[in-house]
């Protein structure tokens, strides 16, 4: 239990600090990727609800409290995400590994979409409605496309963190 | 009974961490800058900071060569351009016979004009926002080397100080700056040649929007001379405004007729490239009645 929480703490610690220094400069048309919705999403893909929306939860309140914006806004929106994606999964029947992939960038899209719209009810988003737009698509598409990359990652990590199954005789 | 124990729990627990988000954002829409979560957003910043640094310098190189990369088109555009104005500039230099003595006289005003400033914090760029909507980045210096929250934060050399933004949160061994481009962003400013003055707002993605300007005001954007905005000094019931004046904010790029017939508008390209913002310097409150560039 403790060798899984050590896991998720690092796996998000390492998101954000990749988020706030090596993808700033890497962005794909002014935008950036979101590692901790790709996390989210990978936990709840790979391991259910429950731990979709603890991680979510965990990473969403862990960048809430690195950004100037309303605190526990990420956080709902993520712990949402990891729920709604782990409830998802039983209706995945596919064996393709483009699936991760589908369900990240759809996930992600969703996912930022919402956290605007709760921004905007909250009077805390002032840009366009074409800048949302636009956010949402890139960062679904660039999440997208670092989740062949990543994905593999997480389940080792996950699968490795698992606790181990003790058989008696 | 087994078979929807699972669901029921599942249930339970996002329920439990839906209302506990949704009372985090009550608790911190209440309390503001003063209550216990901001105190752990500190807290959370102060811990990550030295690791922030160290990616930071381990990655940077890595970072701008992708990032290079990924504007090669436009660095060779911009190369060949700049190739042209180095030749054009070495032929002017050629013909100067008094360049000298100019250059003395000005690394000695280069010199006066760096005691303008001389309680400011030099600081490194240890990391930028983690969202795609909060434009800030983080500093390595906090309260322990004197920055405070407020004070206004400026790049470039002494003779052209460009405003970058302002410190919105501090560590003791970390500051977040607010750059000029965000959103809750504002400053007033000073259009060049005696154009007026208005406030500057941040516009995230955009640029920055400068309004309250006399709708008499003549901005020429097809002159030689671009038309630059300045910080401006004020005084309101004995208090000063934050920031110096005389520091370049940034340069016209489009007049906006305004629907309200007395003013007009215009958009402000900031002055800094915040891409690439490396290093900057953490003014002192007192700088607020000093003088900049400009």
């Amino acid at each position: 239990m403790i060798r899984r929480v050590v896991s998720i703490a690092v796996v998000v610690i390492t998101a954000l600090l990749l988020q706030s220094t090596v993808f700033f400069r890497l962005q794909l048309l002014g935008v950036r990727p979101e590692l901790l919705y790709l996390v989210t999403i990978s936990f709840a893909l790979l391991e259910g609800p429950n731990e979709g929306a603890t991680v979510g939860f965990a990473g969403g309140l862990a960048q809430d409290f690195l950004m100037n914006q309303p605190k526990g806004l990420t956080a709902l929106t993520l712990t949402l995400l990891g729920y709604g994606v782990g409830m998802f999964r039983q209706f995945i029947v596919s064996p393709s590994p483009l699936v991760p992939t589908i369900v990240v960038g759809l996930g992600t899209a969703a996912g930022v979409a919402f956290y605007e719209i709760v921004s905007v009810l909250l009077g805390n988003f002032h840009e366009e409605a074409a800048y949302g737009v636009k956010v949402a698509l890139l960062t679904a598409a660039y999440n997208a496309v670092l989740t062949p990359i990543l994905y593999p990652l997480l389940r080792r990590i996950t699968e490795g963190s698992r606790p181990r199954r003790v058989v008696r005789f | 009974m087994v078979t929807h124990s699972r669901p029921r729990g599942t249930r339970l627990l996002v329920v439990a961490l839906v209302s506990l988000s949704l009372v985090i954002i009550t608790l911190d829409y209440r309390e503001g800058d003063t209550g216990p979560l901001a105190e752990a957003g500190r807290w959370t910043q102060t811990t990550m900071a030295p690791l922030q640094r160290s990616v930071s310098t381990v990655t940077r190189p890595v970072g701008d060569f992708f990032s290079g990369l990924a504007h090669l088109p436009s660095l060779q555009r911009e190369n060949t351009d700049l190739r042209g104005q180095v030749a054009n500039l070495q032929a002017q230099i050629a013909g100067l016979a008094d360049v000298e003595e100019r250059a003395r006289t000005l690394a000695d005003l280069l010199g006066l004009q760096q005691q303008l400033f001389p309680t400011g914090v030099s600081a490194t760029v240890i990391a930028n926002g983690v969202s795609n909507f909060e434009w800030s980045v983080t500093i390595d210096k906090g309260s322990d080397a004197g920055i405070a929250e407020g004070q206004p934060v400026v790049a470039g050399s002494a003779a052209t100080p460009r405003l970058v933004g302002i410190v919105s949160q501090v560590t003791p061994i970390s500051a977040t700056i607010e750059l000029l481009i965000d959103q809750n962003f504002a400053v007033a400013g000073r259009l060049s040649s005696n154009l007026g003055t208005g406030l500057v707002q941040g516009q995230g993605e955009q640029d920055p929007r400068m309004d309250g300007i006399s709708q008499d005001a003549q901005i020429d954007l097809s002159g030689e001379r671009p038309v630059q905005v300045f910080t401006v000094s004020y005084e309101i019931n004995g208090q000063h405004g934050r920031y110096p004046p005389g520091i370049l904010i940034g340069e016209v790029s489009s007049v906006i007729q305004s629907t309200n017939a007395l003013e007009k508008a215009v958009t402000v390209r900031p002055a800094v490239d915040f891409s690439s913002l490396e290093y900057v310097l953490v003014l002192g409150t007192d700088a607020s009645q000093e003088g900049g560039g400009g």
